[in-house]
């Protein structure tokens, strides 16, 4: 199931190598991750809820939800979709909840860092703060749970649309690399594989962080968080069953590791996530059966819709998933027209093995609220969000939000909201900055949401700024 | 007679504003399942909650179900309170996660072995099913704890004791008691209590009259009682508290250390749920999480049990005590007609609620109880503190 050939894409596997899943050999390649790895080898069943026992297969692939947990090398609730699979490692389905390790030694380290300002996140909005609160003379650290950094950019094979400042005609990917790049070149040091446990105050902001097995204290003066969005899920029978999967997560195995999630999708959603990735489906030789939208109208840019309906993929608005059948994974889902939200008529069925959810995002805000900033709904910006201000400072002085976790947007706006934090936050701490350039951050997020698609983080920061 | 409700019953109804027999200010499983009994008393009460239900300590509480208690009367209570717990699921039809998988209570010194002993005796010749264990014994009973790295000299053992879902008792109870007829207001904050005839309950929302108060409302029943003059001396505390990521069952009872002030045990979800104590917490009310509270709990469970040094953090999270002079419940009337308090639970309230609010319904709707409490009224504390719970823990 790995692509070969890509109209876009090269892959970099690295060596070949060979690990256990439940005592059997399994060959995959270094550069993959154990879930990814296990899904190119043809198995969907990663794990099994705890209380019922259903089978879960591969959905998020950024470490955001729980069902690809299994025992990796004795160790249990490992979140596969995220760790690098290595040669002769012994990974082992769990049935629900896992077993304590017996190993009893267990070196835990500790140290304790310090920093101007401490960015959460290496996405766009992340890597721009960074790179932006550097470049004014601030010491950074930039915090990224994952083995890699680039955030979502890295999976983004579509070329961008916006102005040249906005990088327009430039794919995600190519974005990534030079905002990497940028980081390289920076004095930002750079910490992967690490994920912010709680934000404490000791006197100042502290930020816990613990990297493999080390426990790393952070005391920042200024906290950037650019966590993102989780993938929202879609409540219908059976949409728990392997070969239901996140738009992020089918984006991860295809467009980072080269790997086929299935053969035939449903994509439910017609957003520009929806289009794009089902553009993006079809590049890696997938059958993309249709697109359905609940909505009456198409939600994505025309130019996305267009090019699937040249290729031949009907696109049903007012249609929606009612349920997903199969045995221990998708083989095919009934859809259904709705009239006024209700639905009509029997509806049909449709054979597919992947079932693709591209039904929106929840900003990832989870440390803002554990750190006590205050809240707000706002369901345009994707549902409860910190309050913050027009420089992205929330409610407690010192702590910064840009990007998704601000209210979902696109890449480019966050890449503009990480500037403006970045430069905010260094002002804030004593260092020169150029107020044209400030002008300019605001004057170019004013313009990437001017258009009509534009309107909905638009009406909803407006909430927030308590603007009509 | 059936006492004060239908004495006050008898007089002239209000026309402006609803009217409830008896108003419960707090909806943690106190309230709730104080609701519950005087709904099966046939009482008409509305459960005022400011947040939702179990919001406060009930809701962040271990879940922790103990007789080893001792004072006469806190044994005595949870005694009887085990007995209602036994047949809860079937009485309210919930699955309340019940696991009666034992209290193992450690001594760290000879001193502590030789008090223990005496409150062996004491819990058995209450009825209680209890046993010393020495050091041998406690390997053979809990393999998983490493003795010497908790320090443990010996140690009690009661196999009935055990925990519970508090959420899960907190809404089995408040379903039962809406089902029987009672209300139960959520986001409802109390701010004023206006002693007339009647007292009159305010809130943001609307105004209700009710003949009787019942104050349940943990670290708030302070700040509710002045409301009609009533003086409690109780303060709170902040108390922490941890869950680790779930496994397969690998520890049968609840273990708990006066000395560290550590308890712990698995909750049927699979997690590691306990806390430690922090001596030096200052009073007030505070539900922040500390980086202190994480690195002293780890330290500490990871000594009693080293292969938890694998083990993931999921959550921590505080909650507060309604803390005592003496560390018992003050239950009972008060010097204000028809104002009882059901508070000062000093970190037992989720244990012994469903004893308490039977004994209270009984206290209102009877004018009597059915098991003695006159020793938990607030009268004791003007006599000054005679005896003061020692098994407190977290």
């Amino acid at each position: 199931m790995r692509i070969s050939e890509h109209p876009i894409l090269s892959f970099d596997r690295g060596k070949k190598i060979t690990f256990l899943f439940n005592g059997k050999k399994i060959s995959a390649y270094e550069n993959e991750t154990v879930a990814s790895a296990l899904t190119a080898a043809g198995i969907n069943v990663l794990s099994r809820s705890i209380k019922y026992n259903r089978p879960r297969g591969f959905f998020c692939g950024i470490g955001k939800c729980s069902s690809c947990l299994m025992t990796v090398d004795g160790v249990p609730n490992v979140k596969t979709c995220v760790t690098p699979v290595k040669d002769g490692m012994v990974v082992e389905s769990q049935d629900g909840k896992g077993n304590l390790p017996e190993n009893k030694e267990f070196k835990s380290k500790k140290e304790t860092l310090h920093a101007d300002v401490a960015v959460v996140g290496a996405g766009p909005a992340g890597l721009s703060a960074a790179i932006t609160a550097s470049k004014h003379g601030a010491d950074v650290l930039l915090i990224d749970e994952n083995p890699v950094a680039g955030g979502q950019l890295i999976k983004q094979t579509h070329k961008f649309f916006g102005s040249k400042e906005h990088k327009a005609g430039v794919r995600g990917i190519e974005i990534a690399k030079l905002l990497l790049n940028e980081i390289e070149n920076s004095n930002v040091n750079l910490l992967l594989n690490a994920g912010v446990i709680g934000y404490y105050k000791d006197n100042s902001h502290m930020l816990a962080v613990v990297q493999n097995s080390k426990l790393i204290k952070v005391y920042p003066k200024k906290i950037i968080v650019a966590t993102g969005a989780s993938e929202n899920m879609l409540a219908f029978p059976g949409n728990d069953l392997p070969g239901v999967v996140g738009a992020g997560g089918v984006q991860t195995l295809m467009n980072v590791y080269g790997i086929r999630p299935g053969n035939s999708v449903l994509m439910v959603g017609a957003g520009n996530v929806g289009l794009i990735v089902s553009y993006q489906l079809m590049q890696a030789g997938i059958n993309v059966k249709m697109v359905v939208e609940a909505l009456p109208k198409i939600g994505g840019y025309i130019v996305h819709a267009a090019k699937l309906r040249r290729l031949g993929v009907p696109i049903l608005t007012s249609h929606t998933v009612k349920n997903a059948y199969g045995n221990g994974r998708v083989e095919g889902a009934r859809i259904v027209k709705l009239e006024n939200w209700k639905e009509t008529g029997e509806g049909f069925d449709v054979d597919v093995d992947l079932i693709c959810l591209a039904v929106g995002l929840t900003p990832t805000c989870e440390i803002l609220f554990q750190a006590g900033c205050e809240t707000k709904y706002i369901p345009e910006l994707g549902g409860w969000v910190a309050r913050h201000d027009r420089n992205l400072e929330t409610s407690i002085k010192g702590i910064y939000v840009a990007g998704d976790c601000s209210g979902i947007e696109e890449a480019s706006t966050a890449m503009m909201e990480g500037r403006i934090a970045g430069m905010d936050a260094a002002e804030k701490l004593g260092f020169k900055i150029d107020e044209k350039e400030k002008k300019d951050a605001f004057e170019n997020l004013k313009t990437l949401r001017s258009g009509p698609f534009g309107e909905k983080p638009r009406i909803g920061k407006e909430k927030m700024w308590g603007r009509k | 007679m059936r006492g004060i409700v239908s004495e006050a019953n008898n007089s002239e109804a209000f026309s402006e504003a609803k009217m409830s027999d008896v108003a419960v200010i707090g909806g943690g499983i106190n309230g709730c399942a104080l609701a519950y009994e005087l709904a099966k008393k046939g009482v008409n009460a509305t459960v005022f909650e400011k947040g939702y239900l179990g919001s406060g300590a009930t809701g962040r509480c271990g879940g922790g179900i103990r007789q080893q208690f001792d004072t006469e009367d806190n044994i005595r209570l949870v005694m009887e309170s085990v007995k209602i717990f036994e047949k809860m699921e079937k009485e309210l039809g919930y699955d309340i996660e019940y696991d009666q998988g034992g209290y193992l209570v450690l001594a760290h010194s000879d001193e502590e072995k030789e008090r223990f002993k005496k409150n062996v005796e004491l819990q058995r010749s209450m009825g209680l099913g209890v046993n010393f264990l020495e050091k041998e014994e406690i390997k053979e009973l809990c393999p998983i704890l490493d003795v010497d790295g908790a320090k443990a000299v010996g140690a009690t053992f009661c196999q009935t004791d055990g925990h519970a879902n508090p959420f899960r008792v907190t809404e089995a109870y408040a379903k039962n008691a809406e089902r029987l007829g009672a209300e139960i207001k959520t986001f409802t904050e109390v701010k004023g209590i206006k002693k007339e005839k009647r007292f009159e309950i305010i809130t943001e929302k609307e105004k209700m009259f009710a003949d009787v108060v019942v104050n349940a409302a943990g670290c708030y029943s302070k700040q509710i009682a002045e409301m009609v003059g009533v003086k409690l001396p109780n303060k709170p505390y902040r108390h922490e508290i941890l869950a680790t990521e779930s496994l397969k069952p690998v520890l049968k009872p609840m273990i708990i250390s006066f000395m560290d002030g550590i308890y712990f045990c698995q909750h049927k979800t699979g997690q590691i749920v306990g806390g430690i104590g922090n001596p030096d917490e200052p009073s007030g009310i505070n539900t922040e999480s500390s980086f202190w509270f994480l690195e002293k709990m780890a330290s500490t469970i990871t000594r009693y049990i080293p292969s938890f040094k694998n083990l993931n953090v999921l959550r921590q999270w505080a909650g507060m005590y309604d803390v005592t002079p003496d560390a018992r419940p003050i239950l009972g009337k008060t010097n204000v007609k028809n104002f009882f308090v059901v508070c000062g639970f000093s970190g037992h309230g989720f244990m012994v609620a469903p004893v308490t609010a039977k004994l209270m319904s009984e206290l209102i709707v009877d004018g009597k109880t059915s098991m003695p409490i006159d020793n938990l009224s607030i009268e004791r504390f003007k006599k000054g503190v005679i005896r003061k719970e020692g098994a407190v823990v977290g």
